[in-house]
């Protein structure tokens, strides 16, 4: 067993803060990692300036986004967007997007993340309903985050997305302004 | 019993064809009256010259629409809208909408020009995977359409769209091309 996986981390250690153009090198070890944008429609950077581009002039353009830190060093990234550029009718809906280091999945860090960021998303925009995430149906691992933070799976939505070369079904998760009441 | 609901239609007299100025008329009989546009984003109109507007710029914005007739006389509308306005990977899915007079619903006649108008999407855009359509949880009615014209029930999106004062769970439903090769 790699010794990697026996670290356990210590959750207290995980904060969240807005990302900065220090953290490059750290967000480069994710973004240049095969593994990481597996079901992304990104592929992994190979250039630094793509790193400085992405915390320049993409990470504003959320809504809402926080690098994750591990002793205040960013090891992931996560982001809500709001579902209503085009449509009026999704102006009460956010969707939920993130982003970790491979060393550090299972470990319980994403899900850790999760459940505070489901918080704060409907404490940050009042007016928020719904708080949905659409994840690859290969992709296990993070539906399990999602199930453990509480969302509801509504039904895979099948080919609902196209890109790397095929078409993806989607799983599609939510959580409700009003199912918080009834949660930890 | 309405004699309006004991007049059965002949399928064979329904035909779609390019909505045009000359059936405004027609056209505010189904847009005037409240029944129809119920569970749509729209209010009934109050003026022909919303109907003029809807026929003149709205009608051609739809990446392919028509007009369903009976005898030639326009009833309905059915669409067809591009998924991938503002994201890419959502290129290969088109959303279809569809509205028909209430005189005329409960007739067979939806769901008959919902079979047709699947396999012309399939043949009309042969990049085309997927065929989604939401339908309001309420709208039992246009559910039935759909699963009766073959379409898969993939879900209920919990307060998916906001509009007319109130949030909605939506149910999808879609159609892959790789569905037809095994329907009628």
């Amino acid at each position: 067993m790699e010794r990697d996986r026996e670290e356990s981390v210590d959750l207290a250690q995980i904060s969240l803060r807005p990302l900065q153009l220090s953290d490059v090198d750290d967000l480069m070890v994710w973004t240049t990692d095969e593994k990481v944008p597996k079901f992304c429609t990104w592929e992994p950077y190979s250039s630094k300036d793509q790193g400085i581009d992405f915390i320049q002039n993409k990470a504003c353009e959320f809504l809402w986004s926080r690098a994750i830190c591990l002793h205040d060093r960013a090891i992931g990234f996560i982001l809500m967007t709001s579902c209503s550029a085009t449509d009026q009718s999704r102006e009460k809906s956010v969707e939920l997007g993130y982003v970790l280091g491979s060393k550090y999945w299972s470990k319980g860090i994403m899900t850790y993340v999760v459940k505070q960021v489901k918080k704060v998303a409907f404490r940050e925009f009042p007016h928020l309903e719904r708080l949905e995430a659409l994840v690859d149906a290969e992709n296990v691992g993070s539906q399990r985050v999602l199930e453990k933070a509480g969302f509801h799976r509504e039904g895979v939505l099948r080919k609902y997305l196209f890109f790397k070369g095929k078409s993806r079904d989607m799983v599609i998760f939510s959580v409700l302004s009003t199912d918080l009441n009834h949660q930890d």
